[in-house]
C-alpha cells in the first residue's frame, strides 16, 4: 500500500545527488477523544490569549519574540527562524557520516521512506553504501517552512530519511539520578538465565492491539445507555528487594 | 572544540572551550571567568542559594548576543539541585546553584551573567528583601543613580529602615531593604515601594520618575518599583555583566557613594573583576547584611 | 531530581515486581521564544477557552467526550478508561524477550524513562543489569490513559528506557519503493564509498544542537540591528500616591530629609 509522496527532495553530498520522493511510514487510526467543558459539553478550543486584554488572540494578531532583556524582544518572522536552506531549496544536504551503531534511538524521531524520482541514478549505490559501511548520513533540509536535522539511513535496499532530535530536547540518563544498588553475581546469573529462557524471536506482526475493540464496545454501551461495570485495575505487590533472589529462583524454575 | 573535565568532591564538571575569550575587546577567556566563579564562591553562593536561576548565556562572547535560560538544561549532571516552578502557568524545572560544583557548570555554558528572583525556592511569593532599581535615561548616568540612591537610603532611614547598594555592573544602582520576615508579601514591598518612588518623583521632578514609560524616562533616573514581583528576577550581587569589560554587580560602601556624588565622579565606582576578587578577600561579603537583617516594612 | 512524572505503576517479568513511575525523555526545544500580541507585545499565554461562552475553562471543568454523533458525545471518566483493561492499565507485564537488533527502527514511536520508586531500586537495577549483559529488550503492551501501546523495555546506561511501538498493521510496507533495476557498477560503488568515507565523525548530538543555536543567535543579532527590540507593554500606570499612613510617614521622612540637605 503505496502512500502519497510527502515532499520531494534532493539528496546531496559531494559530487553525488539523488533526486527521492518522500512516503510516511506509519499510518494511525485511533479512537479520537475530545475535550469537553462540563457544564455544557462543549468542545474546548486551546487558544493563545492575551492578559492585557483579556481575550483570545488569533494566529494573524501573533508575532513571536525571543526576549533579551526583561520585557525586550526581538520580533522574529516564523520563517525566518525556520529556513536553514534558501526559500524552496529541495536539497537534503548531508554534513557527514557516522556509524549508524553510535546513534541511540532516542533520538530518532518520525521516519520516512525514499524512493527515487523519476530519471534519478545513483540511489541503489548509495543504498548500498550505507548498507555495507553501516553508516548514517547526518543531514538538513527545509520541508514546508519548517527545517530539520536528520539521519539518511538503509533498510534492506530502501533508503530512509529519520528525523533527529536535539541534544537539548533529550533528558539525559544523568539526570534521572539513579542509585547505584550492589547486586550479587548469583542474582545476576540468574536473572541471565531467565532473560535466556523468555527470550523470542521479535515478529511484531503477532501484536494486536485489542484496547480499541474493547474501548469501541465501551463507548458503544455507554451510547445505548447500559451501565458498565468499573474494574479497578490490577496492581501487583512490589518484590520486596530482600526476598529478590528467591523470587527469581521461583521464576526460572516456572519459566524452565 | 575541546573538552576536558575536572574532579571535585567525588563530582566530575564537564568543561570545554576554556580557551575561548568571551570578552574580545577586553581580553577574559571562559577560563579566567571560570577562576573569578570559583574565587568569588564562598561570598555568592550564600546569596544564590535556593533561588532558582536565570541564566544568560553568551556562549560566542560578549558581542555576539545572548539568550535567557530558565529551563535547566536536560543535559545537567545528577548533583545539580533543581526546584519546580510555575512560570505563566506552566510548570517548569529551574536550577539552584547551591554548591561550588553547580556553579562552575553553569559558567561552563558561558552563564556570564546569574539572575535571582527576589524570594527563595521554598517561598516564592515571600520577597526575603524590597529593591529600588535605579535605572538612568541619558543623559543621566552613575552620578545622578548615585544622588538618588543617597537620598533613598535617607528617606528610608527616617523610617527605620536600613539598606543598602550595589551597582547594577552596567548603568545604574540598586538599593536594596532586607527584610528576611515570613509575612512579607510581593504586595507589601510593590505597594511600599511604589510609595517611595512616587514621592520621590513629587519632591525631585527633574532628576527622577517613578513612571515607566519612555518619555517620562528622559534625563531622568527611574526607580523600577515595578521590579518588586514574584516574577521578576535581579542580577544577583557579585555576578559579571556582559559588557566589553567585565565589570561585577558589586556592593558599595555608602561613603564611597557620598564621596563620589560630592566629587561628581561616578565612574570610578564601577568594579571590575579583579577588584571584586581583591575587596572581598580584604573585606567580606559586603552584603551579609541581606542575609541576615530582619526589618519590617512600617504604615502597611 | 524533579522529572515530570506521566504515570505510575509495576512493570513485571515472570513473578518480578518492580514498582515504577514513567517520566518524559524528550523536552520539546528549548530556545525560549514567546508568543507576543503584534498590536502592543505583550505576552501570550496558552489557555483553554470554551467557545460557548468565551472565558477559560480551567482544568477540572474538563471532560473527554466520544463524538458518536454531530455535537453528540459519550463521556468517559479516567476511570472508566482504565477498566477497559484493567490487567494493563497500571501493570507492564513483560511476557517476552527479544534481540533489539532484530527490530526495524521503523517501529519506534515515542522514548520515555522508567524510575524506580520507594523500594524498587534493587530489582530496578537488577532488570537494567541483565538487560544490558544478554543485549536483550523486553516487550509488553500497556495502556496509558486512551490508548494501549506495545511497548520495548531497554537497558541505557543503568536506566530503563521504555519506547512505544507501531503495532505492525500501522507500518506501510516500502519493499516496492526500491528501484526495479539499477544495478550498481564497481567504479559507481567504490565513489560513493570514497566519498562517504571521506565524511567519517563521530556522532555527536551536541554539536548539532550547539550549531542550530548558533544559527538562531546570528539571525537575532542580524535582527537587532535592524530594528530594536521591542517593549511589552506597562501593566496600567496607577493613579495615586499609596495608602494614605505610608504617604503621610514617607512626606514627614522627606521633610527632615530636605531639611538638612
Amino acid at each position: 500500500m503505496a502512500a502519497g509522496t510527502v515532499w520531494k527532495g534532493i539528496i546531496h553530498f559531494g559530487d553525488t545527488d539523488v533526486a527521492v520522493k518522500l512516503h510516511t511510514a506509519v499510518g494511525e487510526e485511533r479512537i479520537q477523544f475530545h475535550l469537553l467543558h462540563q457544564p455544557d459539553q462543549v468542545r474546548i478550543r486551546q487558544q493563545m490569549f492575551c492578559a492585557l486584554e483579556n481575550r483570545p488572540v488569533s494566529a494573524e494578531e501573533q508575532s513571536k519574540g525571543f526576549e533579551v532583556e526583561e520585557g525586550k524582544y526581538i520580533l522574529v518572522d516564523p520563517e525566518e527562524l525556520e529556513q536553514t536552506a534558501p526559500e524552496n531549496s529541495r536539497m537534503i544536504e548531508v554534513h557527514e557520516f557516522v556509524k549508524t551503531a553510535q546513534i541511540d534511538p532516542l533520538f530518532l524521531g518520525r521516519v520516512y521512506y525514499l524512493e527515487p524520482d523519476v530519471q534519478t541514478k545513483g540511489y541503489a549505490a548509495l543504498a548500498r553504501a550505507l548498507r555495507e559501511l553501516e553508516v548514517s548520513g547526518i543531514c538538513t533540509w527545509t520541508m514546508r517552512k519548517r527545517s530539520y536535522l536528520g539521519a539518511l539511513q538503509t533498510s534492506g535496499n530502501v533508503i530512509r530519511l529519520s528525523t533527529l532530535r536535539y541534544a537539548d530536547e533529550v533528558v539525559a540518563v544523568e539526570s534521572l539520578a539513579l542509585q547505584d544498588v550492589p547486586l550479587s553475581e548469583k542474582e545476576l546469573k540468574i536473572g541471565s538465565d531467565l532473560i535466556a529462557q523468555l527470550t523470542v524471536p521479535f515478529e511484531p506482526q503477532k501484536y494486536k492491539n485489542e484496547h480499541e475493540k474493547k474501548l469501541q464496545e465501551m463507548i458503544e454501551k455507554k451510547a445505548r445507555g447500559e451501565t458498565i461495570t468499573v474494574l479497578p485495575p490490577k496492581r501487583l505487590k512490589p518484590t520486596e528487594p530482600d526476598n529478590l533472589l528467591q523470587v527469581l529462583e521461583a521464576s526460572l524454575k516456572k519459566a524452565a | 572544540m575541546s573538552r576536558t573535565f575536572i574532579d571535585m568532591a567525588g563530582r566530575r564538571i564537564p568543561l570545554s572551550n576554556l580557551e575561548k575569550d568571551l570578552y574580545p575587546s577586553y581580553g577574559f577567556t571562559k577560563a579566567a571567568i571560570l577562576d573569578y566563579y570559583r574565587g568569588m564562591a564562598p561570598y555568592i553562593l550564600p546569596h544564590l542559594k535556593d533561588r532558582p536561576l536565570t541564566l544568560k548565556r553568551y556562549p560566542e562572547g560578549v558581542e555576539k548576543g545572548s539568550f535567557y535560560e530558565k529551563r535547566c538544561p536536560s543535559h545537567r549532571p545528577a548533583w545539580v539541585q533543581t526546584a519546580e516552578v510555575v512560570h505563566d502557568t506552566e510548570p517548569m524545572t529551574m536550577c539552584l546553584a547551591n554548591d561550588l560544583e553547580t556553579l562552575l557548570w553553569a559558567e561552563n555554558l558561558a552563564a556570564l551573567e546569574l539572575h535571582v528572583p527576589l524570594a527563595r525556592a521554598g517561598s516564592p511569593r515571600t520577597p526575603d528583601s524590597m529593591v529600588f532599581d535605579l535605572d538612568p535615561g541619558e543623559p543621566a548616568g552613575l552620578l545622578e543613580c548615585a544622588q538618588v540612591a543617597l537620598i533613598v537610603r535617607d528617606l528610608l532611614s527616617g523610617m527605620g529602615l536600613a539598606s543598602h547598594v550595589k551597582t547594577s555592573g552596567k548603568k545604574g544602582l540598586h538599593v536594596f531593604v532586607p527584610l528576611n520576615r515570613p509575612e512579607t508579601t510581593f504586595e507589601d514591598t510593590k505597594t511600599f515601594s511604589r510609595a517611595v518612588a512616587m514621592i520621590m518623583q513629587k519632591h525631585y521632578p527633574d532628576l527622577v520618575t517613578g513612571k515607566m514609560a519612555k518619555i517620562e524616562r528622559q534625563a531622568r533616573v527611574f526607580i523600577n518599583w515595578s521590579q518588586n514581583d514574584a516574577s521578576k528576577t535581579m542580577i544577583s550581587v557579585y555576578s559579571l555583566r556582559a559588557r566589553e569589560r567585565p565589570f561585577v554587580s558589586f556592593p558599595l560602601d555608602w561613603r564611597e557613594l557620598e564621596e563620589a556624588a560630592g566629587k561628581g565622579k561616578a565612574e570610578t565606582l564601577q568594579v571590575t573583576h579583579a577588584e571584586a576578587l581583591e575587596k572581598v578577600r580584604a573585606h567580606g561579603d559586603l552584603f551579609r547584611e541581606m542575609l541576615e537583617r530582619e526589618q519590617k516594612l512600617p504604615h502597611l | 531530581m524533579a522529572v515530570q512524572g506521566i504515570w505510575s505503576g509495576t512493570i513485571s517479568f515472570s513473578l518480578v515486581a518492580i514498582p515504577v513511575q514513567l517520566v518524559t525523555a524528550v523536552e520539546t526545544g528549548r530556545v525560549s521564544f514567546h508568543l507576543l500580541h503584534k498590536t502592543d507585545y505583550s505576552r501570550l499565554t496558552r489557555k483553554m477557552i470554551c467557545p460557548e461562552e468565551g472565558t477559560e475553562v480551567l482544568r477540572n471543568e474538563l471532560v473527554r467526550g466520544y463524538e458518536i454523533a454531530p455535537e453528540r458525545y459519550v463521556l468517559m471518566t479516567d476511570e472508566e478508561l482504565e477498566s477497559v483493561s484493567p490487567e494493563r492499565s497500571r501493570t507492564i507485564e513483560i511476557i517476552e524477550f527479544i534481540d533489539l537488533k532484530e527490530v526495524d527502527p521503523v517501529y519506534f514511536d515515542h522514548p520515555y524513562y522508567l524510575v524506580p520508586s520507594k523500594g524498587g531500586e534493587k530489582a530496578y537495577r537488577l532488570l537494567a543489569e541483565v538487560m544490558r549483559r544478554t543485549n536483550k529488550a523486553g516487550i509488553a503492551k500497556f495502556v496509558l490513559g486512551e490508548r494501549e501501546y506495545l511497548v520495548a523495555v531497554k537497558s541505557s546506561e543503568g536506566a530503563l528506557e521504555l519506547i512505544t511501538l507501531h503495532y505492525s498493521s500501522e507500518i506501510r510496507h516500502d519493499t516496492d519503493l526500491a528501484p526495479k533495476k539499477d544495478a550498481v557498477t564497481a567504479d559507481e560503488d567504490r565513489r560513493v564509498k570514497k566519498s562517504i568515507e571521506k565524511m567519517m565523525q563521530e556522532f555527536d548530538s551536541g554539536k548539532y544542537a550547539d550549531s542550530r543555536r548558533k544559527g538562531i543567535m546570528d539571525l537575532l543579532m542580524k535582527k537587532a540591528k535592524e530594528r530594536p527590540p521591542v517593549e511589552a507593554p506597562v501593566t496600567t500606570e496607577e493613579e495615586g500616591e499609596g495608602p494614605a499612613d505610608l504617604v503621610a510617614a514617607l512626606e514627614e521622612s522627606m521633610r527632615k530629609v530636605k531639611g538638612s540637605a
